[in-house]
């Protein structure tokens, strides 16, 4: 027997060798000294993972030393040929011991008679290290749970496919419904009798169901397991607080495990001391579901002041991009107004300085070329002044600053050149803001009109209720205008996106063209736009 | 003749009223803003009133608004009302009261003072005087409509004089024609847009600006 074993390790090792030697030699050299050793650990790992899990399912398997060979050949094959797949399957080896941990925590106990093993502690009668069967295999399951996130690439087609909706990377809070399963199976450990979850086919039966349905859960609902795992743990934390409080010298008030072992997460409660260990885990449990509430519950978050409202957050992020539209329009209409000046009323300024030192010279020789100079030194300023006059326009029109907006649109419509209807109806002067944005709106609107309707006739109406100022400019124009094409209309919207207004419109071949404006004037900011 | 004078700069009032008593006019008061205005017209019953459109205490159009209502009250009390822009709105609601004596000009207009003591004259005589701006303006809008579009070039020439206020024998000199071409073709213009001719300047101003503005 001690030489069988002997032989089984020195083959063991053998064959972790081959593997390791193949590996480095055939498959892609490692680049660096730790991603040698990296390689060669996960090598190590799975066979090791492999030949455990084999010696745990299948007792006798290692008397027989064709199998004793052929399982490290196979590993090896395995990790040449398909060094991902052979990597992925470490966690889930695991995983899968793990679970075997917790059938064995339910088929024997400190008083079992028949003798048993997991992993390499034996199991039986009066064997203390039965509680070390719990703790060890949520530890697998937890060091399975880690490298499988760790090594799984997640954007990889099988893991898109088998994550379904989790795997989405713009949505990395999903992936916290995964710990529903862990809930569920230290629930299902708790609550489900052994008869139904454990040895024999009705147990793997039951817990592939129970598992199966919870990943379908998780999958398909990603963000309401997320919140069911942190109920759960706060529920199953308070739960072992209850368990573990009524445990008494005559036992605890649930039974569970054939041997009348309570199996509270990786406690297997017995008595008294244990079940003070179960208190702490209890509330460890309570203390990992608050924390998580945040995370997984919105709700909580808001509650919490943590504050992220999704209305609000999408209005924060349009605010944002309406106030740097705002501030480059700005900035480029002060450089605009800067170059007009600079190279109109500015130069017609100097060119008439210079003008009238030539007269000062010339009026005591020519007097009549002097003269000639003045008349042009004349022409100099009125040019100057109309430019200055065309510029202001531009800036914020006269009757607007006189009269207001409604004013400010008839004279719109008497200085376009077709004839232009208007039907307005405001209570008074709107925040000045809004009334330059949205004049300069329908000028514009009114000037494409012009422009590419070919319309004769035009109808500006304007009404204010319900604080909307609504501005609806119909031309009765040949149609077909496409609000995507040209970037009138885009300033437009940019214009009034500012103030939360909208553009909107309607055009079909054949006319009319409807360009319809609402500005909300009594909104919730009132410094932006109050009217 | 005595004149008010309405501006709220100190420069260019004291360059009007230098420039209109240079030409001989009687300046009863100069002010400085809309209420004074209006007291002074009221009470002082120029001959001729000249108002910038912009004035305190609003710094708005409360030099247009204070001759209007003092329009209202006075019917046919002439004014001239100067401003930096001219906006046809504000030519309407000058012309709407059909009273004459009116005049809308550019401030500009005063560098040629020729031409802007002819206008104070003629507001003063009950006259109507439009800047060629809004003209231009006026026609521009319905230059595309029939019968507009039926004059000659000649004729919109005619036209536009003609709606800024001037008389035959002005448009003539500007024109550099005849008076008698330009009886020629105003008689043809009012034929061509159906309106009745009349011998009164004044009348006929009236009548192509209310045309032009319908």
């Amino acid at each position: 027997m001690e030489t069988r074993n002997l032989m089984t390790a020195l083959v063991l090792m053998a064959a972790c060798a081959l593997a390791v030697w193949l590996r480095t030699g055939f498959g892609r050299p490692p680049k660096s000294p730790r991603g040698r050793a990296a390689e060669v650990g996960w090598c190590v790992g799975l066979l090791a993972i492999v030949l455990t899990i084999i010696g745990q399912e299948q007792p006798g398997f290692y008397q027989q030393y064709p199998a004793v060979f052929a399982v490290p050949v196979a590993v090896a094959a395995l990790l040449v040929l398909q060094p991902r797949l052979a990597f992925g399957l470490v966690p889930a080896g695991l995983i899968f011991l793990s679970l075997a941990g917790l059938v064995a925590a339910r088929d024997y106990g400190f008083w079992s008679y028949i003798p048993g093993h997991f992993l390499f502690l034996p199991l039986g009668q009066y064997s203390l290290q039965y509680y070390l069967v719990l703790p060890l295999a949520y530890g697998l399951l937890g060091l399975g749970g880690w490298l499988g996130w760790r090594v799984l690439d997640r954007q990889a087609p099988v893991i898109r496919l088998l994550l379904g909706p989790l795997s989405d990377p713009a949505r990395p809070e999903r992936l916290w419904g995964l710990l529903l399963l862990p809930v569920v199976i230290m629930a299902s450990e708790l609550l489900i009798p052994t008869d139904f979850l454990g040895a024999g086919t009705l147990g793997v039966v039951v817990s592939l169901v129970v598992f199966s349905g919870s990943f379908w859960f998780i999958r398909r609902h990603p963000e309401l397991a997320g919140g069911l795992a942190t109920g759960g743990l706060v529920v199953f934390g308070a739960a072992g607080l209850w368990i573990a409080s009524a445990w008494s010298s005559w036992g605890g008030p649930l039974r569970t495990a054939a041997n009348q072992y309570v199996l509270y997460g990786a406690v297997a409660i017995s008595s008294r001391p244990l079940a003070s260990v179960a208190i702490a885990q209890s509330l460890l449990f309570i203390g990992l579901g608050l924390w998580l509430a945040p995370r997984t519950i919105p709700q909580t978050r808001r509650l919490l002041g943590w504050a992220s409202d999704p209305d609000l957050l999408s209005r924060v992020q349009r605010l944002t991009e309406s106030r740097a539209v705002a501030v480059d329009t700005a900035a480029a209409d002060l450089r605009r107004l800067e170059r007009d000046l600079h190279d109109g009323a500015q130069a017609r300024l100097v060119a008439l300085g210079m003008n009238l030192r030539a007269i000062e010279r010339l009026i005591p020789s020519s007097p009549d070329a002097a003269l000639a100079l003045v008349v042009e030194a004349r022409q100099t300023s009125a040019r100057a002044l109309t430019e200055l006059r065309e510029l202001v326009r531009g800036v914020h029109p006269p009757v607007l600053a006189d009269r207001g907006l409604a004013d400010a649109i008839r004279a719109l419509a008497l200085d376009t050149p077709m004839k232009v209807e208007t039907d307005i109806d405001l209570p008074g002067r709107l925040a000045a803001p809004v009334e330059t944005a949205c004049y300069f709106a329908v000028a514009e609107v009114l000037t494409n009109a012009v422009k590419h309707s070919g319309a004769r006739d035009a109808r500006i109406a304007v009404s204010h209720s319900d604080g909307l100022l609504r501005i609806m400019v119909t031309d009765f124009g040949m149609g077909g205008a496409d609000p995507a094409r040209g970037s009138g209309l885009a300033g437009v919207e940019r214009r009034l996106a500012s103030f939360d207004g909208i553009v909107a419109v309607s055009s079909p071949v054949g006319g009319p063209t409807m360009v319809v404006l609402e500005v909300p004037c009594a909104s919730s900011l009132p410094k932006i736009s109050s009217c | 003749m005595r004149v008010v004078v309405a501006e709220d700069l100190f420069l260019l009032r004291d360059g009007l009223v230098r420039l209109l008593e240079a030409h001989g006019f009687e300046i009863t008061a100069a002010v400085d803003s809309a209420p004074g205005l209006l007291r002074a017209l009221l009470d002082g019953r120029p001959d001729v009133a000249i108002v910038d459109v912009r004035l305190p205490p609003t710094f708005t159009d409360d030099g247009l608004r204070a001759a209007l209502e003092a329009r209202a009250q006075v019917p046919g009390l002439p004014v001239l009302v100067l401003s930096q822009y001219v906006e046809q709105l504000y030519a309407r609601e000058l012309l709407a009261d059909d009273g004459g004596g009116v005049g809308y000009l550019l401030k500009d207009r005063v560098f040629n003072d020729d031409q802007f003591i002819d206008a104070v004259r003629t507001v003063a005589a009950g006259g109507t005087v439009m800047d060629s701006e809004v003209v231009a303006k006026l026609l521009g809008r319905r230059a595309r409509e029939e019968p507009l579009a039926r004059l000659s070039a000649r004729e919109r020439e005619v036209l536009e004089l003609m709606a800024e206020g001037r008389s035959n024998s002005a448009i003539a000199q500007r024109l550099f024609v005849s008076e008698k071409a330009v009886s020629k073709h105003s008689t043809s213009i009012f034929a061509k847009l159906d309106l009745a001719l009349s011998d009164d300047d004044n009348r006929r101003v009236l009548a192509v600006l209310a045309y032009l503005n319908a």
